[in-house]
């Protein structure tokens, strides 16, 4: 392997890793101050207690967080200098308001997590909805910047420089909104369904389920909504990758010939050197549809556009299938959630717990699968049309021992802060038991 | 909007060497404690960075973000040349950060302690002194612009030596110590009795440390014919600010002995100020010096039209923020002005 493609495993790796947190940075405060909320309300000192651990949660996921962040930030000019030598002013705006949203979110954090007891109460409960809204408002800026790697706009291109730029035109590129939308979504999903899956193994396993089902219930409620929209989301996210970036869909769909009334593949074996799918099911029309609302209408194959600029398709076509399925199934099991409302009895079975217990990793699994689609489906451009990934590298050799330190450090990060969640969960049982 | 860019450039980064590096610094004056004063050192840490060690890394991120939107060439060019320090400063940061985290926030408060507080320590020490080599390789006079055409280099050449020299160290271990007189002087304030006065001690003992290293620094720089250290002893304005900050050591010094904490607070700030104003002002902009030419922080400046979002942008940024993280800083008792509010807070 090449610089370039240790450049890129690099990126994708640490980008990966800090999505995780990030989901979690966004969502993780919403539960804590509905919990905190019920606590100033009904003080039942359970949801006292809840909260106070999951604000150590948020406490130990944000710092992972922030310096995984910070990393990046860097790491956007370390590895890619051409890149951002030329995007950097372009796509500034959403960049400097979100280090604006983090600036609001640590002083909010550092209100909440140091106030109890010396704040009024009401204030201190609203520094922590504070920390979700910038969360969330730094998620949403975030992926802006990626919108315009997908969609460039707000300037001209003439004689390879970049010029008239636009800021404004660049933050608000015809992606950002489907993408933002899908993402916000997405979080919600990933960090729902793993918190409540959390707290549903230690319901199945009968560990002070009292305090578990109340977790569960705070956690389950945003998923199940969030899960529900999801799939309407993703296809308006998929509608618009067929206007803009047709090739990214022929390579979700592992779509090779132009056609009209063209079917929609699920699963199958992507077989790249001959450019065609095996053991497939094939659903007559559906991809028409999926993508222009017409069962006849015509969608351009992989074969009509110039081979070096197809992305790897095998692999956005698994992701696509991994992030669809596990949508549909996270769709279901909030259903399930919301039947369960109706029919209590639900809620004293073992499978019910167990259930959840099984989902919880799939929203993440979700994301990354989602983001692979979307990185990998640019793929062999970093600024789609414009500018190919391999010109924006940096011209230092030796990119694999980075890769492999990063790769060592986030792997140990990753073992202790799961070694932390237990213990957290650990002494959360221990009490009164 | 250029002039606001600028003035937000140095304002975080001001800021970020101020802040940031009391921060740092509080972790390397835990490191020289004593091992019975360890503990008081941690918990007074906690309690006085705790709320706030976020924010203060921020200004790090914020001062990237205005580098790479509004100075692209220059950004291009540190983040080529200084790859490999910035990586190692990442890891430092990194360490530090969760170790805070995790040494004050795991469930179960056993061993693994040990292992948090000695690995927040040591990055607290190594972090800055990478940065303060990043910052003397700009400086130093070694980096070899390449124009693009990087056969005939070496690695070394090109992305080792420039940062890691006698220079580029020297530069390192002054800005480490830096950050812990930083600390020191403001953990005075925090403190009473037995333990103020051992934070008095360490600030003075780091007070002189500092004055050796910057008088070691100018003498290698002048005798090695480091260009940056020549403008700098030639330009009188510069000269001038830092026998401005020699004399205020004297009243600085008083202000020690005296646990007077606002005033050595206020008066550690200004040294810092000084100190970098009189190094940016011998040669601004000509922040990168390189083997053949300087590159200037103004050269291919972006279109007005990216300068003016940015200036709109960060002003607006700096009314929300500067608000919140003054009462946030007020709150917890990091700047005190108002003395009696501070009372009423904590009867609450
Ligand atoms: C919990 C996670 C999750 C779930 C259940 C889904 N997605 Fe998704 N998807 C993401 C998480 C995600 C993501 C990680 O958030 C992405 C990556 C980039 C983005 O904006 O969202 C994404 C991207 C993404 C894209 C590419 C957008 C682009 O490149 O601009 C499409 C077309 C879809 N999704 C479509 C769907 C459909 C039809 C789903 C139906 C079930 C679905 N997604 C479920
Ligand atoms: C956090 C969620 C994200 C994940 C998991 C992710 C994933 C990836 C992956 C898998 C690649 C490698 C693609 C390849 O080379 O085949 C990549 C590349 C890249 N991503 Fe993302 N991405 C994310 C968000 C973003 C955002 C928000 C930005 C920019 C603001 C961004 C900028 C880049 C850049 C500059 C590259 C390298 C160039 C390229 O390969 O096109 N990514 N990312
Ligand atoms: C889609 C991808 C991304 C999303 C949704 C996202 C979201 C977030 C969120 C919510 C946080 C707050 C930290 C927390 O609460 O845990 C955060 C932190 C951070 N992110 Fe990302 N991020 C993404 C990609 C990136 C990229 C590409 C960069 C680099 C340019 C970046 C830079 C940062 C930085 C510097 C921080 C630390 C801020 C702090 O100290 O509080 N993020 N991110």
């Amino acid at each position: 392997m090449e610089n370039l493609d240790f450049a890129r495993l690099q990126m994708a790796f640490t980008l990966g890793f800090h999505i995780i947190f990030a989901c979690i940075g966004m969502v993780m405060p919403f539960f804590m101050v509905v919990s905190h909320k019920k606590w100033l309300n009904t003080r039942n000192p359970v949801y006292l207690e809840l909260t106070k651990s999951w604000q150590k949660g948020v406490a130990i996921f944000f710092v992972t967080g922030a310096v995984s962040g910070t990393a990046l930030s860097f790491e956007l000019g370390m590895l890619w200098p051409e890149f951002m030598k030329h995007a950097g002013p372009i796509i500034g705006m959403p960049f400097s308001l979100e280090g604006a949203a983090f600036f609001v979110e640590a002083i909010a954090l550092g209100f909440y997590l140091y106030g109890w007891n010396k704040l009024p109460e009401k204030f201190h409960w609203f520094t922590g909805i504070i920390i979700g809204i910038s969360g969330v408002a730094s998620g949403i800026l975030v992926v802006s910047a990626n919108g315009w790697m997908n969609a460039p706009t707000g300037f001209d291109y003439i004689d390879g420089q970049f010029v008239n730029i636009d800021p404004v035109q660049a933050f608000l590129n015809p992606a950002w909104f489907t993408q933002a939308l899908h993402m916000t979504l997405a979080a919600v999903v990933a960090t729902s369904f793993a918190v409540a899956g959390v707290h549903a193994l230690q319901v199945y396993r009968n560990k002070r389920p009292d305090l578990h089902k109340k977790a569960f219930k705070i956690a389950i409620i945003f998923g199940a909504v969030a899960a529900f929209l999801q799939p309407l989301s993703g296809d308006l996210s998929a509608k618009d990758i067929a206007e803009r970036q047709p090739m990214k869909l022929a390579a979700m769909e592992a779509h090779y010939e132009t056609g009209t009334n063209v079917p929609l593949y699920i699963g199958g074996i992507v077989d790249e050197e001959n450019q065609k799918v095996t053991h497939k099911i094939a659903i007559p029309g559906a991809l028409s549809f999926l993508a222009f609302g017409d069962f006849d209408a015509e969608v351009k194959g992989l074969k009509d556009f110039p081979e070096d600029e197809h992305p790897p398709v095998a692999i956005v076509h698994y992701a696509f299938q991994i992030m669809v399925g596990i949508g549909t199934l996270l769709m279901l099991a909030g259903i399930l959630y919301f039947l369960s409302l109706k029919y209590k009895k639900l809620f004293n079975k073992k499978w019910y717990w167990l259930l959840f217990v099984v989902l919880a990793p799939l929203g993440f699994i979700a994301v990354e699968a989602g983001w692979v689609v979307t990185e990998v489906g640019r793929q062999p451009w970093i600024i789609y049309g414009f500018m190919k990934t391999s010109e924006a590298v940096t011209p230092m050799p030796g990119m694999e021992f980075s890769f492999y330190m990063y790769l060592v450090v986030y792997a140990v990060l990753a073992v202790t802060v799961t070694w932390l969640m237990r213990r957290q969960i650990r002494v959360l049982n221990a009490v009164k038991e | 909007m250029l002039y606001v860019v600028l003035f937000f450039l140095l304002f975080s980064l001001l800021l970020y060497v101020l802040l940031g590096g009391a921060d740092f610094g509080a972790g390397i004056v835990e490191l020289f404690s004593s091992r019975k004063n360890k503990l008081t050192t941690r918990n007074t840490i906690y309690r006085v960075m705790g709320p706030v060690w976020e924010a203060n890394h921020i200004w790090l991120i914020i001062l990237l973000v205005i580098l790479w939107v509004a100075f692209p060439v220059y950004f291009n060019v540190i983040m080529i040349y200084l790859h490999v320090p910035f990586v190692l400063v990442l890891l430092g940061i990194t360490m530090r950060g969760v170790a805070f985290i995790f040494r004050h926030y795991d469930a179960i408060v056993d061993r693994s302690q040990l292992f948090y507080n000695w690995m927040f320590r040591i990055s607290s020490l190594v972090t800055p002194v990478f940065l303060g080599m990043s910052f003397g390789a700009l400086i130093g006079g070694k980096i070899i612009l390449t124009e693009d055409d990087y056969t005939g280099f070496t690695f070394s050449e090109l992305y080792l030596w420039p940062w890691f020299n006698s220079f580029t160290f020297l530069v390192g271990i002054f800005y480490a110590v830096l950050c812990a007189f930083l600390a020191a002087t403001l953990l005075i304030g925090e403190t009473q009795g037995k333990v103020r006065k051992m934070f008095s001690k360490k600030s003075a003992y780091f007070t002189i440390t500092l004055v050796l290293l910057g008088f070691i620094l100018i003498a290698y720089g002048y005798i090695y014919e480091v260009k940056f250290i020549k403008d700098f002893v030639s330009n009188p304005v510069s000269i001038g600010a830092v026998i401005l900050s020699g004399l205020l050591l004297i009243p600085l010094w008083r202000a020690i002995k005296r646990q007077n904490t606002l005033g050595s607070r206020y008066l550690a700030g200004l040294q810092v100020v000084l100190v970098l104003f009189a190094a940016l002002y011998a040669h601004f902009p000509y922040i990168i010096i390189t083997a053949e030419k300087e590159v200037s922080l103004l050269e291919g400046l972006p279109p007005q039209a990216v300068i003016q979002n940015l200036g709109i942008m960060l002003l607006i940024g700096g009314g929300v923020i500067l608000p919140g993280l003054f009462h946030l800083m007020r709150s917890f008792g990091m700047i005190k002005i108002f003395k009696s509010g501070e009372k009423e807070f904590e009867n609450n």
